[in-house]
């Protein structure tokens, strides 16, 4: 196990490294990000000036190193267009991003499991095509799509929820809705197919022989198992979705770190984005970081791999 | 065990089912309807993230109307006399063409409970004419030389030229800061809790995302702005219009604005709400680079600016997009400014002229190029459909006000849609000038136009004034520097228990409102 | 099939169905695939036919003609079946040369990060060691990688376009074809015909080509089908956020953009396009599940 850890770790370490270098060659994209930050009639002094202060006329390993150095300790820089530094934006809006995304997690597996379970139990019934086709309706609708249709029929043609801002457990349910809905086909299907391995297996048909309960077998021996994969599944949407939520932030006017980052894009202001998606791609590494040891502490095989 | 699954599937299905509506439907409950009465709290909503606070960092149309509320000018353009009346002065001498002098108040007290003293006004005037402050409001103080204190109570202010529209900027875009609380806290401090004297203050401040004023119960009670009625603003950033629409007509809000015809006309069928146009100073219009900052770019050539110009029906589209009222414009100003003359070259819709002229220029197949715009793309796309009957076809780069304005002043664009309100100043000098006096945003750097737009600038003499500014706007005309296109009518949407009127300039004075 | 007259059943009778004619079989008979596969080939029909039966032109726009309603509101005529958009154009004739946006960009986006993750996958699978190491280091790299941000901000500084779009995409998507297809190469590289090549010599590109590929052909075609709705949802998303293909284009993503002002009081703008592309990608996720529930196991070899 220690070992198995100890491979992960160096894993992520250079995925992350990999990553920040990707993010930080962002900047570059637009060409001189000297004369994009100096903006207003700058002459080629006041454009020299700027490439002192911020550091630009280093070289370029230099630059990311030292960015990199910074980041470490959570000092991005300003914003360059709130002129507030980029760490106290972004703090103060990832828990209503971190909220939606756990909510739309919640609402996918407590939507998905149990469905996948009883699509299971009777293969091929009404329940298992209503389940699948649930499923392949989550996949084709697009989500911005989905979400103002909630938005009409749910705030505007019966006024029962908001349709904007983040103040109450009430402004989340519409979004979690649109958010998690997306995400539990995937579920559904992984807790169905998994269901039915090991509903199918020698061990379960040896614990209905020896006489134990349907539902012993159901809960304490079919369900443990299949949940394996689900648990490194739910890791690897919820990364999916701080990145899918920039839609629902926007259409819902959530002011969350998804919306900070589209809104960033479009003002090109790059400290902000750079920090945001190198956030969200730290927060996706650990998470499946955490997710493969789980999966190896709970199935010892995978340790081999 | 096929017994059991047959058995009890059924039930299985419909216990899930019911658990499943069991947990939706303890989301419905009723939100109360216009809350914002019955607490006097008026929930107001606009689009834009508001950077900062300080009004002198900040250049949006929600920094005007903040300014307003938050801070007051030493003095005030009554609407309805269109004369200026002393407001944090007591009363104003006008000394010579350059010196302006004012006797400042007593006992006006900031939000903070310090005094407003005449050093809080000269130290604003000397901030503001002090370079390099890294400032973004540079024009309304850019005429000013210095200040000096004269008395315990009296002020002088001198410009360096003659300065025609001096007390209009006076009187609209230089709010008075404290000096003291400026100088300690800076412009980071005053952007997220900022200080002034007016008739409301900000108690609680989440950048971007939202504002809580409150009534100033100790506004100064001579001031002719009026003493606020409502109690509280809540002001939310709410980015998609159709959001702000549905949360008005569901109560959660009780004013917005810049609400598009079509939703407009619709809002009006709605029981609790009421719909009220005005005019604003703002027009639509393209720009070219005609002085080829961005590079070798078609728009240098003169027949390829009239070509646009011939390509665009912008009576249909006022007509049939825009509506409520507004009209084409010929020259690069609003019609009712001082100085803004329609007498000029008139381009009319005539795709087929447009592509001879095309073909003159040298491109006859048409070519491709970027636009770039910030808003109203919904104007926006029906005029790149003429463009590309004609043979231009469009890059469109739709991005934020502040970015698009910096890449034109970078020289970044060969092609743009913009609007512009004049800070709702009613004097030509405060459009025309800022796009042709040769300032940053000058992309035709006409010698010619630069210089008649400065001798309009630079006496008192309505008649001369008024010379100089047609021919300029004839100029500019005649090379098509820009295509002019349409007024921007707006709409406000509010409860029918709010009682507010709108003003032409497009600033909404939340302190002359009440509750029905 | 016929029977001889002497009442001998036939020699095809005895050896059975071809595997052709098991494939044709199970493909017909998998209601999933019948339906997804006959929803795309009416869509694809529509998108090849669409300057036959579109009946106006979908970038004439007529400002006196906004917003009209479909036929089967009240004030809807048989002139625009199914209304105008908000500058006039007409609706169907949009929709209509909108599947082939839609299905261009599916297919050459699927197709550039098909080419690119297939190729990744095979060469993981099949060389293994240092090269499997490389790829599925790539492969994290690019899945901790938020998809939808990364776009915006490449597309926000180099500009939208199809053109665009397709490249972002293709260049973005690969990461499902190089996993299953290195797991797929995987399981066939241990097996008897491939051993049998190399022992007779063939060369390495040979083996790729000719025998690995074919065999895992199946997986390929069901990940394609899935990216290839991928892709379509991602291209509607970034032109629903302004930053993907650009007007006047017909895209669907596009029109529901466009519409999206209208979605209180003139609904169809927006939900015709949406249940076009509710029905395109319906129909490929269709097609993709029969694809893999057809070549299951039994189908190996």
């Amino acid at each position: 196990m220690l070992v198995y850890t100890a491979k992960r770790i160096v894993l992520a370490i250079l995925v992350a490294l990999t990553i920040s270098m990707l993010v930080f060659s962002l900047l570059y994209l637009s060409g001189d990000p000297a004369t994009a930050l100096a903006g207003e009639s700058a002459t080629s002094a006041d454009i020299e000036k700027i490439r002192h202060a911020y550091g630009f006329d280093r070289p370029v390993w230099v630059q990311y190193l030292s960015w990199l150095a910074n980041a470490a300790q959570g000092e991005f820089g300003n914003s360059l267009y709130f002129r507030l530094p980029v760490w106290d934006l972004i703090l103060e809006r990832l828990p209503t991003t971190m909220t939606l995304g756990v909510s739309a997690m919640s609402f996918a597996i407590v939507l998905a499991i149990p469905l996948g379970v009883l699509a299971a139990m009777f293969p091929n019934s009404l329940i298992d095509r209503a389940a699948l086709f649930m499923a392949v309706v989550g996949q084709a609708m697009p989500s911005f799509w989905f979400a103002l249709m909630l938005i009409v029929l749910f705030a505007f043609t019966w006024p029962v929820l908001p349709a904007s801002g983040s103040d109450t457990w009430r402004h989340f349910v519409l979004p979690t809705i649109v958010l998690g809905y997306y995400a539990t086909p995937a579920f559904m299907r992984l807790t169905r197919t998994g269901m039915l391995d090991v509903l199918s297996s020698d061990y379960i048909r040896t614990a209905r022989a020896k006489g134990l309960r349907p539902w012993t077998v159901l809960f304490k021996h079919a369900l443990r198992n299949a949940i394996i994969p689900v648990v490194s599944l739910a890791a690897v949407q919820f990364g999916f979705m701080l990145g899918g939520s920039v839609i629902i932030e926007t259409v819902f006017a959530l002011h969350g770190a998804g919306f900070l980052a589209w809104e960033s894009i479009s003002r090109s202001d790059f400290p902000t984005v750079q920090a945001i998606l190198l956030l969200f791609s730290l927060l996706y590494i650990v998470l499946t970081f955490v997710a493969d040891l789980l999966n190896a502490w709970l199935d010892p095989r995978i340790r081999v791999g | 065990m096929d017994s059991i699954r047959n058995r009890r599937g059924g039930w299985m299905g419909l216990a899930l089912l019911a658990a499943v509506s069991a947990a939706s439907a303890t989301t419905l409950a009723a939100t109360s309807a216009f809350a914002g009465k019955a607490d006097d709290t008026l929930n107001i909503a606009w689009e834009r993230e508001q950077p900062t606070l300080d009004y002198y960092f900040q250049n949006s149309r929600e920094g005007i109307i903040i300014n307003r509320h938050i801070w007051d000018c030493l003095l005030w353009l009554d609407p309805k006399s269109g004369e200026f009346k002393g407001l944090l002065a007591k009363s104003y001498k006008i000394v010579d063409d350059k010196t302006f002098e004012f006797e400042i108040r007593e006992g006006v007290k900031f939000h903070d409970g310090s005094t407003l003293t005449a050093d809080d006004v000269v130290g604003t005037i000397e901030f503001l004419t002090k370079p390099d402050t890294g400032k973004t409001q540079n024009q309304p103080a850019a005429w000013i030389d210095h200040a000096e204190k004269t008395g315990p109570n009296t002020v002088r202010i001198f410009a360096k030229e003659t300065t025609p529209l001096a007390l209009l900027y006076l009187s609209a875009d230089i709010p008075i800061y404290p000096m003291a609380y400026y100088d300690k806290v800076g412009p980071e401090g005053m952007g997220v809790k900022p200080i002034g004297t007016g008739p409301y203050k900000v108690t609680s401040v989440e950048p971007g995302k939202r504002i809580v004023f409150e009534k100033n119960a100790d506004y100064f009670k001579d001031s002719p702005k009026g003493q606020p009625k409502i109690g509280k603003i809540v002001q939310r950033t709410i980015p998609d219009v159709n959001t702000q629409i549905v949360e008005l007509a569901s109560g959660n809000l009780d004013w917005i604005f810049k609400v598009p015809a079509d939703q407009a006309e619709k809002l009006e069928t709605l029981p609790n709400l009421v719909v009220k146009p005005a005019s604003t100073m703002r027009i639509g219009y393209l720009t070219f680079d005609a002085a080829g900052r961005s590079g070798e770019n078609p728009f240098q050539k003169l027949e390829v600016r009239q070509a646009v110009a011939h390509a665009i029906d912008r009576q249909a589209i006022a007509d049939n997009i825009v509506r409520g009222g507004s009209i084409v414009v010929n020259s690069a100003c609003y019609p009712e400014q001082f100085g803004c003359t329609q007498d000029v070259t008139k381009y009319d819709y005539d795709p087929k002229k447009a592509k001879e002229l095309l073909a003159k220029a040298g491109y006859p197949d048409g070519f491709k190029t970027d636009i770039y715009a910030y808003r109203n793309r919904e104007y926006l796309e029906p005029m790149i459909g003429y463009l590309s009957a004609i043979g231009i076809r469009t890059d469109l780069h739709f991005g934020k006000y502040a970015a698009t304005r910096d890449a034109i002043r970078s020289s970044k664009v060969p092609f743009a849609f913009m609007t512009w309100g004049s800070g709702s100043v009613p004097d030509v000098d405060a459009i025309t000038t800022v796009f042709f006096g040769g300032g940053p945003d000058d992309t035709s750097q006409d010698a010619d136009v630069q210089k008649w737009l400065a001798e309009g600038a630079s006496t008192m003499n309505e008649a001369t004034r008024k010379a100089a500014y047609a021919k300029a706007l004839g100029k500019i005309a005649d090379m098509a520097y820009w295509v002019p296109l349409f007024t921007y009518p707006t709409n406000y949407a509010m409860s029918k228990s709010l009682n507010w009127t709108p003003t032409a300039d497009e600033i909404p004075r939340f302190f002359t409102a009440s509750w029905q | 099939m016929s029977v001889v007259s002497n009442g001998l059943p036939t020699a095809q009778e005895i050896v059975g169905p071809t595997p052709g004619q098991r494939l044709r079989r199970r493909l017909f008979g998998h209601r999933g695939i019948v339906v997804g596969g006959s929803i795309l080939g009416v869509i694809i029909l529509m998108a090849l036919l669409a300057p036959l039966i579109a009946p106006y032109d979908p970038y004439d726009q007529i400002l006196t003609a906004r917003i009209k309603p479909p036929v089967w509101y009240p004030h809807g005529t048989w002139e625009h079946i199914l209304g105008t958009d908000q500058v006039g154009r007409d609706y169907l004739s949009r929709l209509i040369y909108g599947s082939q946006i839609s299905l261009l960009i599916g297919f050459f986006a699927a197709a550039l990060s098909g080419l690119i993750g297939t190729a990744m996958g095979i060469a993981a699978g099949y060389f293994g060691g240092r090269v499997d190491l490389v790829v599925t280091f790539l492969i994290t790299c690019r899945l901790s990688l938020p998809v939808i941000l990364v776009s915006l901000a490449v597309v926000a500084v180099i500009g939208g376009s199809l053109e665009v779009v397709i490249l972002v995409l293709g260049l973005l998507l690969w990461d499902r074809y190089a996993v299953v297809m290195r797991a797929a190469t995987l399981q066939v590289r241990s097996l008897d015909f491939v051993a049998a090549a190399q022992t007779v010599g063939c060369s390495t590109w040979h083996i790729l080509v000719s025998e690995i590929l074919p065999n895992v052909m199946n997986q390929l075609i069901v990940v394609a089908t899935l990216e290839f709705a991928h892709a379509v949802l991602l291209e509607a998303a970034l032109s629903f956020l302004g930053l993907g293909v650009q007007p006047p284009l017909p895209s669907w993503g596009l029109m529901i953009a466009e519409g999206r002002n209208y979605i209180l009081f003139d609904p169809w703008l927006i939900a015709i396009p949406g249940v076009a592309l509710f029905t395109l990608l319906l129909a490929v996720n269709l097609l993709g599940d029969g694809a893999r529930d057809v070549t299951a196991p039994e189908n190996r070899g």
